[in-house]
């Protein structure tokens, strides 16, 4: 695999690779009609991102679900998820989503977490909006806590573990998801070099 | 020009010339002294400072520069001006400057003509609109950032020329610069 850093090494500094992702390119690439759109981005708020969106008609809208993760996870009453993931989420507003970037957040979220978390998001959307997300499926183990995930200049994503710790992946199946996510129909799913399937949903 | 804190402005812009009880337009030198504050493009130049100790509630208007370092609850309107918000400052408000510079706490939107930089010690809570939005790796951020530019213009009242990318802060610090595409350089 590509390193932008050369040589790994498990324990030490951070190791950022380049990843192709066709998934998400064409994603950027639709994004420069010219047309206005809404981007909600579940991640914590990334310089790169926003250089990167900020070439696009576009409001960005940064979640940083990953702060409410643990809380998320323990919550065992459907209710008070549903409370912690609308406190998570921007309020509805009258201009609706067009876009979700994930990363690749979903694989640290419970299932029934997971289809709570997508069903507040489906009341946000636009119809005909688009969901982005990196789905660690054919890879039994990652990272213990979501890397760190950001689009380079040519659209490729730039992902470094920000902890040498690894815990088993969930290995979302599409049907998984598909269970998990009624309302949202996979456009199209790839799979990538380091075992994470990309996975580009429609509302 | 722009006129900040008119009743058709966003959401929560106040009206200054509505009478509050809890409101005061207060002249930033007559509160705290002053000191060099950090403003845009790396440039220093005389600022009034709210100190550590100063807590102010109201609605605080003014024609220069001005760091806070204390805290401020309602909203800040420096149109023409600068506001840095440093690491020891707190406000919960509503901002509108020239440009804002942010090392501390804020919750509350801002409102930058110009520019709005976001530095790694920041926390923000709130929205952002500005033609121009910098964000350092390790600022805290959570809320949404306008940057279509007719968006910002319509916000800001602002027409500009050509966009051309800010570059960052500080080279080695990874950071993002947002010009809306209709932005200039500052």
């Amino acid at each position: 695999m590509a390193s932008a850093l050369g040589f790994s090494t498990a324990r030490r500094a951070p190791e950022v690779t380049v990843l192709n992702a066709p998934l998400f390119r064409g994603l950027m690439e639709q994004m420069q009609d010219d047309a206005r759109r809404v981007v909600l981005d579940l991640g914590p708020a990334r310089p790169e991102t926003v250089a990167i969106l900020g070439r696009f008609r576009c409001r960005l809208e940064i979640v940083a679900l990953a702060e409410g993760l643990d809380a998320l996870n323990a919550s065992p009453e459907p209710g008070e998820v549903r409370e912690i993931v609308s406190e998570l989420l921007p309020p509805r507003r009258a201009e609706a989503i067009d876009v979700v970037l994930c990363w690749d957040l979903l694989n640290y979220l419970e299932r029934p977490t997971l289809a709570i978390l997508m069903a507040e998001i489906l009341e946000r959307l636009r119809p005909g909006s688009l969901v982005h997300a990196l789905i660690a499926y054919s890879t039994p183990r990652m990272s213990a806590l979501p890397e760190r995930i950001v689009p380079g200049d040519d659209y490729r994503l730039l992902h470094s573990a920000v902890t040498a710790d690894e815990r088993t992946a969930p290995r979302y199946s599409p049907d998984d998801l598909a269970r998990s996510m009624p309302g949202y129909a996979v456009e199209r799913a790839m799979l990538l070099r380091n075992g994470m399937q990309e996975f580009l949903f429609r509302h | 020009m722009f006129e900040f804190g008119k009743k058709d402005s966003p959401d929560h812009a106040a009206d200054p010339s509505t009478p509050e009880a809890a409101r005061r337009d207060i002249a930033p030198a007559e509160t705290a002294s002053r000191t060099r504050a950090a403003t845009g493009g790396g440039g220093r130049r005389d600022a009034a400072i709210i100190g550590p100790s100063i807590q102010l509630d109201g609605d605080l208007r003014g024609q220069e520069d001005l760091l806070i370092e204390g805290e401020v609850n309602g909203t800040v309107q420096l149109r023409d001006n600068s506001l840095t918000v440093g690491s020891q400052g707190k406000i919960k408000a509503d901002v509108y400057a020239k440009e804002i510079h942010v090392d501390g706490l804020v919750e509350g939107d801002l409102f930058g003509s110009e520019r709005v930089v976001i530095r790694k010690s920041a926390q923000v809570r709130g929205n952002i609109t500005s033609p121009r939005v910098s964000l350092e790796e390790g600022a805290r951020f959570k809320g949404s950032i306008e940057m279509d530019s007719a968006a910002v213009d319509a916000v800001v009242g602002k027409k500009r020329g050509p966009s051309v990318a800010e570059a960052p802060t500080k080279p080695a610090t990874p950071a993002a610069s947002v010009a809306a595409r209709s932005g200039v350089a500052g």
